[in-house]
Parts: structure tokens; sequence; C-alpha cells
């Protein structure tokens, strides 16, 4: 096999596996907070996006379409998420790879809401 | 904000999180970064055969971080989801922390010098009734140390690893085959190969690293083909070119239709079988036997040449343009094919036959010992090979490729264990179905196993027909389980002596992956409670022997068997417990073992050698400069220093001597409970990604609990509407041994066409392996799990 190929094998991955991973238990469920949050599925930490594969968000999500999986890897439809937070709640990867963000203002916030800068790109590369 | 700036916001929070995490957890100010005060060393991952390393992160006395090992060949840094939470596994709250008896029902705790007694008068009341039942999990010290007490101490044959019930298939259909056990090939086929064909083989899900390794090239615009022949569709099948769905057990058909297609066309390798190849089949098909006898090649013709496109579509189910293909690709002398397989393949009652049949098409069409042509089977466990096939921890088997049943084979372990003549039995002990059968069976009734030392693995969960090969012990009184494990399990729950094991890193260790690749590792934490290493157990239980008076315990000069010794040459008595980390016994005992692999050319790396690496490949062979070097590519000149010059290929250690491997005709054979009236669904099981094998250790991780907490039973759409069942409604499965309810799961993770099921064998609570049947291949004697007749209601 070439140098190159191997230089190149899981580039991907370059940066995290050097990356050292707690060995804890992760931290307890919160709340709801009743549909006015989004879940957003980070690349950066998403098993499925990083070479690996995992597929669990999807799996338990209670929301028919709301997590779509392409190629083996998942992206949320904002159109359709509740924002319920199952999937962050079963997210084995090593750093929780789902982000529930507000979909409206709230006191104080700077910048726009996921919703106020929608339609765009979903948050992969 | 934009959504640059949003990323990065998100990607600084979670860092911060996790280095809080870290920080509280080992008790440190909570602002010290998180690499702060580790220690960083090496381990393979503790999982399955894939053999990833990782790096262990130890702070305080605790593993508190892990990381893929960027240096390693087999994951560059890449880890599947078990292997980012592999540190977990030390941490779960019901650890077993001292040894415990059972009296009257109830486990009660005990000190260690009672526990190695009682284990020790057990074992002295009827050695020949005395088994011991490990695993592909033992560390190669581990399995050496077992195999000697009771093959070169107790005379006795009936040690067997739980590799019986999965790779024992692979070494029967390598042994008849090549003449030697173990894939020629290796990872780096992956790398080369422009066909990947997975026979019954989920390799996301099972082995998903390896295939990242696969799929990276596909990823970044490489012209590969995946084919998966399978029988559901599973999270492996959204990435292949070609999904094939055959019918179960017509792998066998397929297989013969590739060599059937190659001869018809005239398109087989006439130059590579003419020097290399010789033809092989059964000499009575009712009674198979590992060597069958030779053929000639109008004979294979004639016995393949009825397994045409057309009828192998019947048979299969495969469109016969499918046939074809997999006919194209083996019949063009430019494409490089590698096959890979596990389970699908190994745990099959024509398992020694589909083995055959698929190392048979790979020489025939020559695709093979160039890189990206390999006929490779995967391992489920972490040291199937380096422990179970290697050192031979089966009844029939010595260490380094040797058999019991051959006299110079028992003569030279004699020797080289300096042990009187004679000292170790020619009869093979019984093989694992039959050892549990009699271990369950009342000794009156012909029950010749008494007493069984279970180390490193969950038997109570993993056996085949659970009620007749486990269950059945409870009651028979003159029986006696001991159970070495580091959680209490479906195994423990019928054991009559449990002791508390080291696991992983609270142990030396050396484990050897599917590629024929050995790792080693020191102990990196100390155990919780009581717990102990599993060779210092068996040490001891060998010592208390002796002081009983074992005559087996003693060497041709009046020695222990086990005798160590320091660097000044004084004996160091490693049995007892505060004396037994003086020297590294797994070392003394690896430098014990490693010449035992020279004689079928397996030759291991030195100690010293195997911990500078992330694993090396045997044969790992001295260079002239002393520096040594592993063998990726066996029996090729260009890469095996064991062919001889000038030969190109050489099979060293062919079954008939003349360094030719063997082309098998096996024909194509029903199953023996295929789906009827009564039963009319096929039930396959299995793992998933989250959870290793009986999930003792998994299931303690809560992630992995988390995202997979239960196991369930996959069903077409269509036949879940027919019987009534919604997605997730309780269901009851049942075969001819048993039912047990479960949750249905519709479209999921895996997708079996209609009339299959499947159902993962993790779960402790609902434990599919009552159901499952125990009828095995007459070869391996490995039972197959894949298969069996199966009904299913609305509960
Ligand atoms: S928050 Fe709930 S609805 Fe939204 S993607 Fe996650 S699981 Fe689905
Ligand atoms: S559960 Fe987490 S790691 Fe798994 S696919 Fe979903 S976001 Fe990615
Ligand atoms: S693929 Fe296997 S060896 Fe690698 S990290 Fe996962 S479980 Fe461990």
């Amino acid at each position: 096999m070439s140098g190159v190929s191997r230089r190149d094998m899981f580039r991907v991955l370059l940066g995290r596996g050097r990356e050292e991973v707690p060995q804890a238990p992760p931290a307890a469920p919160v709340a709801s907070s009743g549909g006015d949050e989004l879940a957003l599925i980070l690349d950066r930490f998403c098993l499925a996006w990083q070479g690996s594969f995992c597929s669990v968000c999807s799996e338990r999500c209670p929301e028919p379409g709301a997590i779509v999986v392409e190629q083996g890897k998942p992206r949320v439809d904002p159109g359709k998420c509740t924002g319920c937070r199952v999937c962050h709640d079963v997210c084995p990867a090593p750093r929780n790879a789902v982000f529930l963000v507000a979909r409206k203002a709230r006191g104080g916030m700077i910048g726009k809401t996921v919703d106020e800068t929608r339609p765009e790109e979903p948050d992969h590369e | 904000m934009s959504t640059l700036e949003r990323r990065t916001f998100l990607k600084t929070s979670a860092m911060a999180a996790a280095t809080a995490a870290v920080s509280q957890r080992a008790g440190g100010a909570a602002a010290a970064p998180a690499s702060d005060g580790i220690h960083w060393d090496k381990a393979p991952c503790r999982f399955c055969g894939t053999g990833c390393h990782v790096k262990v992160g130890v702070r305080d006395g605790k593993v508190v971080a892990i990381a893929g090992h960027p240096d390693a060949e087999v994951n560059k840094g890449l880890l599947c989801v078990k292997g980012y939470h592999v540190g977990g596994i030390l941490y779960g709250e019901d650890r077993l922390k001292h040894p415990m008896l059972r009296r009257n029902g109830v486990l009660e705790r005990i000190s260690w010098d009672e526990a190695i007694d009682i284990a020790a008068r057990k074992i002295m009341e009827a050695p020949e009734r005395f088994a011991i039942y490990g695993s592909g999990q033992w560390t190669i010290p581990e399995g050496y140390a077992a195999q000697k007490l009771i093959k070169g101490g107790l005379s006795n044959n009936h040690i067997e690893p739980n590799a019986r019930l999965c790779m024992a298939s692979a070494v029967t259909g390598f042994i008849s085959t090549y003449g030697v056990d173990e894939p020629a090939g290796c990872y780096d086929d992956l790398d080369a190969c422009d066909v990947l064909i997975l026979w019954g083989n989920n390799m996301s899900e099972m082995h998903p690293v390896l295939f990242s390794r696969f799929y990276d090239r596909k990823s970044r615009g490489e012209k590969i083909t995946l084919i998966d022949l399978g029988t559901r569709r599973t999270r492996t099948t959204e990435f292949a070119d070609h999904y094939m769905e055959f019918r179960p057990q017509s792998d066998l058909a397929i297989a013969n239709c590739i060599a059937q297609q190659l001869i018809e066309r005239d398109a087989w390798d006439k130059e590579f079988v003419e020097k290399h190849c010789a033809f092989r089949a059964d000499a009575d098909l009712t009674k198979p036997d590992l060597m069958g006898v030779a053929i000639d090649f109008e004979n294979y013709k004639q016995r393949v040449a009825e397994y045409t496109p057309e009828k192998v579509s019947e048979i299969s189910g495969l469109p016969v343009e499918q046939l074809r293909l997999l006919g194209d690709l083996f019949a063009d002398p430019k494409v490089k094919i590698t096959s890979t397989w596990c389970m699908g393949m190994n745990q099959h009652t024509r398992a020694t036959a589909i083995n055959r049949l698929v190392h048979g098409i790979h020489l025939l069409s020559g695709k093979f010992g160039s890189p990206g042509n390999a006929p490779t089977s995967l391992t489920g466990q972490p040291s199937a090979c380096g422990t179970a096939r290697e050192v031979g921890t089966l009844c029939h088997a010595l260490p380094g490729g040797r058999l019991v049943a051959k006299p110079e084979h028992r003569e030279q372990c004699e020797k080289h264990w300096n042990l009187p003549a004679g000292r170790i039995n020619a009869t093979p002990g019984h093989h694992t179905v039959l050892m549990w059968e009699k271990f369950c069976t009342p000794t009156a009734e012909g029950g010749d196993i008494r007493t069984i030392l279970v180390q490193v693995t969950n038997p109570g969960q993993s056996l085949p027909n659970l009620h007749k090969l486990f269950r059945a012990k409870k009651g028979l009184d003159d029986k006696f389980l001991i159970v070495s494990d580091v959680y209490p399990t479906a195994t423990t729950e019928l054991a009559d002596l449990v002791l508390p094991a080291a696991l992983w890193v609270e142990k030396n260790g050396v484990f050897g992956n599917s590629e024929r690749r050995t790792q080693q590792w020191f102990k990196q934490v100390e155990p919780p409670g009581e717990a102990r290493e599993d060779v210092w157990m068996t040490i001891a239980i060998a010592r208390r022997l002796y002081d009983l008076g074992h005559p087996g315990m003693k060497d041709k000069d009046g020695n222990f068997i086990f005798r160590f010794t320091d660097d000044a040459g004084n004996e160091v008595p490693v049995w007892e417990y505060d004396r037994f980390h003086e020297i590294n016994v797994d070392r003394a005992l690896y430098d014990d073992y490693r010449p035992l692999t020279f004689l079928k050319h397996k030759h291991l790396a030195p100690y010293d050698v195997l911990k500078e690496h992330t694993g090396l490949r045997w044969p790992v062979v001295e260079q002239s400069d002393g520096s040594f070097r592993e063998t990726r590519f066996r029996f090729s000149e260009f890469d095996d220093p064991f062919v001889k010059k000038g030969n190109g290929i050489e099979f060293y250690h062919s079954t008939t001597n003349d360094g030719r491997a063997q082309i098998w005709f096996c024909p194509y054979e029903a199953h023996p409970e295929e789906p009827d009236e009564e039963f009319p669904f096929w039930l396959c099981t299995g793992r998933v990604l989250e959870h290793w094998h009986t999930g003792t250790m998994t299931m303690r991780v809560p992630q992995l609990r988390g995202a997979v907490p239960n196991n369930y039973v996959e069903i077409h759409p269509d036949d879940a509407r027919e019987a009534g069942i919604g997605n997730g409604d309780k269901v009851v499965l049942a075969t001819r041994r048993g039912e047990l309810e479960l949750s249905a799961w519709i479209n999921g993770r895996g997708r079996p066409p209609r009339g299959s099921l499947f159902v993962p064998f993790f779960d402790q609570i609902r434990q599919i392996n009552l159901l499952t049947l125990d009828a095995h291949c007459p070869i391996s004697k490995e039972p197959d799990y894949k298969k069996c007749a199966a009904r299913i209601r609305k509960a």
C-alpha cells in the first residue's frame, strides 16, 4: 500500500483521533422545554459523520422524518423536529453530538435564533 | 451569527464542558486542562477481533480518558462507539469484588484461600471429570496457563474456548484447504481490492473500524465495488453497490455456481491451479471428515456442473443476472477481489463446507496471494486467533497448531514442558456442546463432566439451546460450577463458586486479532476489591493441587509445573498473591510459549519487541540486522520469508505435502430445521454495534446501554401486518425449544425479508439463546445460531 493512501486513511478524523475521550457517565437528561428548542447534530462530534458508524438518534426519534439519514449520516429537519430531546439523551458519542438550540429569541440573546436564520444549509460540511 | 461563527461557538462550549467533566471526576480544580496529570499508555481495545489499539489515560489510579491510537495501523486513531467508551467497562457499580461460595442457595463471601482450596479439592475428587471453559478473550498467557494445567498437568483434554461457537469452522476451513490455520491475507487487502464481497458479513455493525477503512476509499471517489451477500438488509447494505439477498443456507449453492461459471466459461486460472492446487471432496457425505479424499479435475468439474445460474437462482432466490455478475467478476483476471466473512459462514450446519468453497473459488480464479486478492475470515473476539486458535485451547489441540491425536506433537509438548513421556492424553476431550450437555446430564445417566471452571466468558447466555445446555444444571447436586468473572452474569446465577476477576488494563495481557496481529499491554490500574488476575487463579489452583499431592503438578524433575524464577534464578512463589507481581508472569508464560509457535511458521515476536509496537503480524522473523519483520501476505514469495525463492506461491503446510492447497467440492444441502407450517419463519441472531457479545461489559456503560437498552425482534412490515403486529408491540417468539416475549421493530436497523426474523443476543433479561438450535457442523462442531424455524404472534 502506498504511503499516500496510508496518510490519507481516516483523514476525516485528523485532529479527532488525538483527542482524549473522558470516561465518565453522561450528564442527567434535562426536561424538554416544550417545543421552543430544535435539535442540531454537530458533525464534529457525531460518530456517523466522523467515519465511525451510528444511527441511534434517528432510530429513537419519535417524530417520523425529523432526522434524515443519507449514506449513514444524520441531519435534523428543522420543520419536523419538536425539540423533545430524545436524540440528545440517547446519543452515545464520546462528546454528545446533539445540541438543542432555541427557536425563539431569549432575553439578552446576541444574534439571531436558528429559526430566524432559516433557510440555509444544514449545519454540516 | 453566521453559520461558521455559530459552529465555532458550539465547538468551544462542548470542549469546555468535556474538560470540566474530566477535572470534576478526578477531583481536580475546575479550570485544570483535561490533559493535566493524565498518564498515557497503550492497549488493544477489549472488544472485537478488529483489534483497534487505544491510548489509555490514567489519573489517580483510574482510567479517565480513552483515545484511538494514532500510530496503530489497524485504526489510525479511529474507534467505534464501543471503543470510545471502553474505559467505562471497568466502573460498573456491581463489579464482583470478593470470592463467593453458594451455601443453601445463596452466594456468601469467602476468602481467596478458601476459594482456591475448594476449587482444587473439587478437581482432585475426579480430575478426569473436570473441564475448563474459556474464550477468545483469554489473553495468550491466560490460555497458555490453562492449557498447561489441564493437558500437561491433569492429563485431561476437556478444555474448550467459546471460540468453538464462533471460529471453529473458519479453522477447519483453513486447515482442510491450506493445512494450517488463519488467513493468508490481512487488512491491507481492503486498501488494495477492487471488489469487496461480504459473505453474510455485516461489517459496518460488527467490525465498524475495519469497514471505515474500506469505506474511506469509496468516499474519496475510488472506484471500488461493495457486494453485500446477505439474508437481510443491514447498516452495511446502505453502502453496497449490489445487495444480493439469498435464501438462508443457499450460500453453498452460490459459491458452487461461481465455480461452475469459471469452468463453463473456461475462465479459471489454469496456471495458478496447475502449479499450486489439487482437488478434494468428502469421501462419504453422511460422515464428512476434515481431510476427505483427492479427486481429479474432471470429477470436480462434473460435480459443480449442475450448479448453473438458472438452477442456483431457484435454490437461492438470487436473480440469474446477479449470479452471472459474480461469475463475471471472478472470471476477470484484472479484478482484485477480497472476500470476508464472520459468523454468517461459521455458525452454519455446513460451515466447514462453505468455508472451503469460498477458499476454493479464490484459488480456482487465482484471486489469491497478491494484495487485494484474498479470502479472509474475521474474528468476533479480541484474541480468538491469538489464544483459542494459536495457543490451541480446544479439546483436540495443543499449542502452535499441534494436535493431541499426533504422538509427535504430544511428545514435543511434553519435552518442552519437561514432563514425563505419556503425560498428555491422546484422546481429544469433549467439544463445547458435548461438554455442557454432559455437565447438564446426571452422572448416573452418563454425564461424565462434574466440575467446570469458566473464565472470561458467559456460557449461561451464549450457549445455544440454553434450557438443555446450561439451565438443566440446576438441581444436579454433584455438579460444581466455578465461574471467574467481573460482573454478575447469567452464568454466575448458577455458579457454586464465584471468583472476582481483574479486567483488561487491570492486568497485563497479550491478544491476537483477526489479521494475525499480536498486541501487548501492561497493567495500568488496580482491580477493585479483591479481584485478581485469571492467570493467577489458574496457577494458584495448580499449586493447591500440588500441595494436595496431585502427581501431575510436578514435572520430570519433581518441580512444580509453573516454576518461575527471578533474574537471580531464585524461584518466586507467584501462587502467593502478594508475591505474584514480583516478576512479570505474563512475560514468563509468553516467553515459554513463543518457541512452540515455530513449528507451523507462526513465529511470534519476542515480548520486548511486542511492547514497543501497536501489534505485529506473524510470522515475525528476525532479520540479519537483529530487527524483527512482520509478514502481511503469507504463502507469497514477495512477502513471506518461508516461501522458497522462485516458487512464487507455496503452501508450505499443504495437507498433501506437495506445496498445494485443496480446492474442495461440497454440495448444497438443506438445513436440518427449515421453516414449515408450524414454525414458518427463519430466525437469525447476532450482535449490534453498541453491545459486545452478551452485554456484560457494554451494558454497564450508560451511554451504550442508553443507546440500545434492550433487544427486539426485527420483522418485515408485511409479515407484521398479517400477524396484526405494530411497531413496538409486544410479541411472543417461539421455536421448538422455548418462547420469549420481545418487542417488534419494523423497518429498524436491520430489515429482514418476508419470512425472516432477527434478534440480538446481548440482552440478559430476554435471552434469545433459550430458543436457538444446538445442531452443529459435523466437522467443526460449531452450532448454527443463524438459522432455525420460529413462529411469532402478538402477545
Ligand atoms: S429533538 Fe426530538 S423530534 Fe427533534 S430530532 Fe431529536 S428526537 Fe427527533
Ligand atoms: S446518536 Fe449522536 S453520534 Fe449517533 S448518529 Fe446521532 S448524533 Fe451522531
Ligand atoms: S471496531 Fe472493535 S476493536 Fe475497534 S474500537 Fe470498535 S470494538 Fe474496539
